[in-house]
């Protein structure tokens, strides 16, 4: 057996990594290692134990109404704000229109997000992904208030298109404030989160699978029917569920295209907590907005299966 | 010699004239106050809730700068909105915390909600308060919970291009078909209800038990497609070219003018909502800073900074002996002996506070039809 030289000492790379393994030894000791797992979603259970205390307290709130002789809430607890939310035309009308308004954003967003990655994964050309990359990301890097204020400034009655119609003769015509122009708002505000949860399903479909579709016969449009959306079926699960809730929920949209006449349930709570002082109101619609919110997800995990989002399950 | 000839420079000029004016501000206060041996401890600086826009610069200028070189505490201003600061400072006295602000400038009506709520200390014992007028106090309280320190209207504020037979004489004007679309109330509707009530053919005095008249008139006004906003929004309407007509307070419309926009305004023949603005303390401060807090509110009672605080918001104040600003001499939107707000609407703090969320309720059940 050949003898170690007396200089000799083992790369650098060795000896950190073997510091870094006594250290995790000291902090997580060996016989630990069956709780390794624990450990690891530690940080996802303080986050949700965090949220699930919040939603405790909401509970509480929502089960209590306002004294408006001592703006204090009632020491008792009832269900009168539920019944009162469930009773009322107004929060009826804002629920349809922000269901509406989230499956409307969902359906346009995802069919304009679909094309658009799937260019981004089969251009062969790097300057054209680039391009289509910057024009993703721009937008996405502007917080969603400037974008709106943009829109406000671009389709207002003095803006770029009614000056550029002005031109062409069509006198200036209302394009902001109503129902429309929230939606439009939204999709464009979604684009880039669907885009961005669609390009890793796509990417994951081998470019042979529609080559071998095209030899067999098919045009671009079977194929696409098919192949490349059965296959890309994970990308737009889960890109649809990301679009529909934060589209169910959003604020900043209705309120600053709708002119204050198109509100989301957002806004709803936003005026019990904020502008009636009524917490225990806005506790109780804020808790049937996520049992909404939970329903959708929970509807659409039992229709197309947790495996559909690549989650190993069944289906 | 030229150079012996002492030429202020703008700065100079500039920090001259605010000592000049401190002085002179100050020069209404008692001097024991601000100088006392016994004063407790200057805390480095006051956070003062305020609205932004001119309604902060003319705070900054008529009150909190003048106290800053007076007393050398900073005022930071929290322009966190009336509404929104609201449940935080109740939730910090609630849970026993220093609340993230030590004066809240805020509408009488919300301010009587926190004092009915008990998180508001006692201002009774202000000096200044022996200089003021019945507006200054809060009614339907014990004490001063609160400081009224202006009054404001809701006034119909119109592009006087729209009108050239001359202003709008009634808030019936809101129903003329050219304007639909190009209209514009506050998204609560507050400002809109009262006038709404006569307008629609009710009484005042039925406020609140038989409001269906306003309820009516706002479903007319809902068919002309109002646009809803906050305070900021009538300015950028105007300016864009949105809106022909709006309610909204008489200061947002004099500063829209004073940025250029062709605006002009008027208390129509069913009257304006008239209201008053105040500034109030949250309980739970330091004892030094609550006492700082006080001298603060205490010196936006002086005629001074009530004068050069009110200017620039164009509205009267509490303290007698004040100049109109002379763009708003004999307007009836700048009301300033009991006579002419006995012309606006007015109707008691208690039955706004009490009902106030069930208007908004309803006002938002028509709009959001």
């Amino acid at each position: 057996m050949p003898e170690t030289p007396a200089d000799f000492r083992y790369p650098l790379r060795w000896r950190l990594m073997d510091g870094i393994e006594a250290l995790a030894d000291r902090i997580w000791p060996r016989r630990l290692a069956p709780w390794t797992g624990w450990l690891l979603i530690t940080p996802a259970l303080l986050l949700v134990g965090l949220l699930v205390l919040g939603l405790i307290q909401i509970a509480d709130s929502s089960l209590r109404t306002l004294d408006t002789a001592t703006f204090l809430p009632s020491e008792d607890w009832s269900l009168a704000n539920f019944e009162k939310a469930l009773a009322s035309r107004v929060y009826l009308t804002v629920a349809w229109r922000s269901l509406l308004g989230a499956a409307l954003t969902t359906f346009l967003t995802l069919a304009l997000a679909f094309p658009y990655a799937y260019a981004l994964v089969r251009t062969r050309r790097p300057w054209v992904r680039k391009a289509l990359l910057i024009t993703l990301f721009l937008p996405f890097f502007i917080g969603q208030v400037v974008r709106a204020y943009g829109w406000l400034i671009i389709l207002g009655n003095s803006g770029m298109v009614n000056e550029a119609l002005s031109l062409v003769g069509v006198a200036p015509m209302r394009l902001l404030f109503n129902y429309p122009a929230v939606i439009f708002g939204m999709v464009q505000y979604m684009l880039p989160f669907a885009v961005l949860l669609m390009v890793p399903a796509l990417a994951a479909i081998p470019a042979e699978t529609e080559t071998a579709a095209g030899s067999l016969g098919a045009n671009w449009l079977r194929t696409t029917w098919h192949v490349v959306l059965p296959m890309a079926k994970p990308g737009l699960i889960g890109a649809g569920l990301v679009v529909a809730t934060l589209s169910l929920t959003d604020f900043a949209v209705p309120a600053m295209l709708g002119g204050g006449s198109q509100d989301f349930i957002a806004n709803a709570i936003y005026d019990q907590f904020f502008r009636t002082a009524d917490q225990g109101l806005g506790s109780a619609l804020a808790l049937m907005l996520v049992a909404a919110g939970s329903v959708l997800v929970g509807l659409v995990f039992l229709v197309f299966g947790a495996g559909t989002l690549s989650m190993g399950g069944r289906r | 010699m030229a150079n012996d000839v002492f030429r202020p420079t703008r700065r100079s000029l500039l920090r001259g004239s605010a000592a000049v004016g401190a002085a002179a501000l100050f020069s209404g206060l008692p001097a024991r106050r601000l100088m006392a041996q016994d004063a407790p401890g200057k805390p480095a600086e006051l956070i003062v809730r305020a609205w932004g826009g001119s309604w902060v610069d003319a705070l900054k200028k008529g009150v909190s700068d003048p106290f800053t070189e007076a007393t050398g505490i900073a005022i930071r201003h929290d322009l966190t909105e009336d509404n929104e600061i609201q449940p935080k400072v109740w939730a910090a006295v609630a849970q026993g915390r220093v609340p993230p602000i030590h004066i809240n400038w805020d509408t009488t009506v919300n301010a009587t909600k926190s004092a009915l709520r008990g998180v508001t200390e006692d201002l009774s014992d202000l000096p200044n308060l022996a200089n003021t007028t019945e507006l200054a106090k809060p009614v339907g309280l014990d004490g001063y919970p609160i400081v009224n320190t202006y009054g404001y209207v809701y006034v119909l504020a119109y592009r006087p291009e729209a009108f050239p037979d001359g202003a709008p004489t009634s808030w019936h004007a809101l129903l003329d078909p050219k304007f639909k679309g190009r209209i514009a109330l506050y998204n609560d509707g507050i400002g809109f209800h009262f006038p709404a009530q006569v307008a629609g053919g009710g009484k005042l005095e039925d406020i609140p038990g038989n409001m269906q008249p306003a309820w009516d008139f706002i479903a007319k006004v809902k068919e002309q497609q109002p646009l809803l906003g906050e305070d900021p929004d009538f300015t950028n309407w105007f300016q864009n070219g949105e809106i022909d007509l709006a309610c909204t307070i008489s200061t947002n419309a004099r500063e829209a003018k004073k940025n250029g926009v062709d605006l002009a305004w008027t208390v129509p023949e069913e009257g304006c909502k008239f209201d008053t603005d105040g500034l109030w303390i949250p309980k739970g401060l330091p004892e030094n800073e609550l006492y700082w807090a006080k001298e603060y509110i205490n010196f936006a009672l002086t005629q001074g900074a009530q004068q050069v605080w009110l200017d620039g918001l164009g509205l009267p104040g509490v303290v007698p002996g004040l100049t109109p600003p002379e763009d708003l001499v004999n307007d009836p939107s700048y009301p300033t002996t009991p006579e002419q707000i006995a012309e606006l609407i007015r109707i008691s703090t208690k039955v706004q506070v009490e009902n106030e969320s069930e208007w908004f309720a309803k006002f938002k059940e028509i709009m959001q039809g």
